[in-house]
């Protein structure tokens, strides 16, 4: 793994319930870089983020974040790296029994000795980036679910990890939030070199920020590159992901029989 | 699917879940309750404990009066209505306080453990807990495990005070047995190690047999809805049976005479 590089996956094999989700994954996450990872649903992006955290173990292959091989790390010692990570879950996850405040407090509180007052400073500091700043004293439950997405990126970089992988920062947002979150994620990598590694669906937003972009089907990376060279590639499978389209070599509808023969056949309901 | 393969799937199954259940639990008890993580037990200690006391006052009380009531009609007709206070004391303290209280904690504290770890898992707050650098099994499970096995046995105390208290209302104050004959008897039968130890460590091993289930139901369900539901039942279910089951061998190992 050369100097330049946070995360380095190699040769990923992932099963679950004895379907393969990944069969030799190989990528590399550049430090101080966006990186997003794209693919049809179901591709396992956020599998992938989690064997990167540690949170799955693969049937085979590896993970290194840094210098550490992470599936061979002790469970303190996996503890102790995630401290360098912030994610975003998809669903926000934010501790329903703490206020916004309280769970953006949480990981400075856990792990560091902060007095009070610098502890409320930097809370509403990353509460202030998010536009939430007025939302401090609500409940989880209280917020919508862009809202509670965007406390819980406050959350994810209350204590500036060095990589935040971001699942699905874009959805449910309105147009004014999403806008905020592009910039936002761009200024974070930008101004504190924070690696950042994006799974979306919101094609146009993720290539107007990412640096490099790798497109995963069929448990395989189907191509990578940059913004500008996925936009032109040739590969119908790639072009028609990039541009949405319904007809195309990736299908849309899950495999079966013919839609007439189906319709025609007789009853299956006795 | 041959019968053969479905027991050896189901026994392979239950073995494993055993297995996981077990390192589970020695996981969660390297965390002893620490000095920073004491309010997170005390909070969970009032959750457990203290919110189960009103049931666990009100089961003891109706069951100590229906103790003395049954007892009494028994009693009177050999002359021995002098002996009530022995009766109600030795039936609650060696077998009814221990295993009631214990099926009373799996149906309130235990049900409850198992659904908030389960919503709490299936709405990836755990998951977000260990992306954060937070170990679940100290900061979640761990606080709950050690609360769960010291409230069993304070309110097993409870519950034998409460039910000796109902015993002494309706013997003592509606049937009319004389109030010395009640406690004297009850003082002189009643032996310190026999019965009352013995009948503290039935509740501290069911108190860490029906946490342990609850706990570790939630932490390894299917993180849906109708997951936490089978889970929820699971917890009340097992715990249940593993608390009378343990029970019968418990007072074999105390009481039988081998």
């Amino acid at each position: 793994m050369s100097d330049s590089t946070l995360v380095s996956v190699e040769n990923l094999h992932f099963s679950r319930a004895g379907r393969p989700i990944f069969s030799g994954v190989d990528l590399e996450i550049p430090k101080g870089r966006i990186t997003a990872i794209m693919g049809p649903s179901g591709t396992g992006k956020t599998t992938l983020l989690k064997l990167i955290a540690g949170q799955l173990t693969p049937d085979s292959g590896s993970v290194h974040v840094g210098e550490d091989n992470v599936h061979r790390l002790s469970r303190q010692a996996l503890f102790r790296m995630r401290r360098r990570m912030g994610m975003l879950f998809q669903s926000g996850a934010l501790f329903s029994d703490l206020s916004v405040f309280e769970n953006v407090a949480f990981p400075i509180r856990v792990h560091t000795d902060l007095p009070e007052h610098m502890i409320r400073d930097l809370v509403l500091i990353k509460l202030q980036a998010v536009g939430l700043r007025g939302a401090r004293d609500l409940m989880p439950a209280e917020l919508s679910g862009g809202m509670t997405r965007r406390v819980a990126l406050a959350r994810a970089i209350a204590l500036d990890p060095d990589l935040i992988m971001y699942d699905e920062p874009f959805v449910g947002q309105d147009p004014i939030s999403m806008g905020v979150l592009v910039t936002l994620i761009r200024r974070l990598n930008s101004a504190f070199n924070m690696t950042a590694i994006v799974v979306s669906h919101d094609i146009k937003e993720t290539l107007s920020i990412a640096d490099h972009v790798y497109v995963i089907a069929d448990g395989r990376v189907m191509a990578s590159g940059s913004p500008a060279s996925l936009r032109e590639a040739q590969d119908p499978r790639v072009s028609q992901f990039i541009q949405g389209k319904p007809d195309g070599p990736v299908p849309f509808h899950y495999p079966s029989k013919n839609f007439y023969e189906d319709i025609l056949a007789p009853s299956e309901v006795s | 699917m041959s019968p053969l393969i479905f027991l050896g799937r189901k026994t392979l199954n239950t073995l494993e879940s055993l297995g996981r259940s077990a390192i589970f639990l020695a996981q969660a008890l390297c965390h002893l309750p620490r000095l920073e993580g004491a309010r997170l037990w005390l909070r969970q200690m009032y959750f457990v404990g203290v919110m189960s006391l009103p049931i666990i006052a009100v089961s003891g009380l109706f069951i100590g009066m229906v103790i003395a009531l049954q007892g009494y009609l028994v009693l009177s007709g050999f002359g021995a209505d002098e002996a009530l206070g022995q009766m109600v004391a030795l039936s609650l303290l060696r077998e009814l306080a221990p295993v009631v209280t214990a099926l009373l904690f799996a149906g309130r504290a235990g049900s409850a453990l198992t659904a908030e770890i389960g919503l709490m898992k299936a709405t990836e707050q755990l998951s977000s807990m260990e992306m954060i650098g937070v170990d679940p099994l100290r900061r979640v499970i761990s606080p709950r495990l050690w609360a769960g096995f010291l409230s069993m046995p304070i309110l097993t105390v409870f519950f034998s005070v409460i039910g000796i208290a109902g015993g002494y209302l309706v013997g003592v104050d509606w049937l009319g047995v004389d109030q010395g004959s009640f406690w004297g008897n009850m003082q002189g039968s009643v032996i310190f190690m026999d019965d009352v130890v013995n009948g503290m460590l039935k509740s501290v091993v069911f108190g860490v047999v029906v946490t342990w289930i609850a706990v570790f139901q939630g932490y390894d369900l299917v993180p849906t809805s109708e997951g936490i539901s089978r889970a929820t039942t699971r917890t009340v279910v097992f715990g249940s049976l593993a608390v009378l089951g343990l029970d019968f061998i418990l007072t074999a190992l105390m009481f039988g005479e081998f």
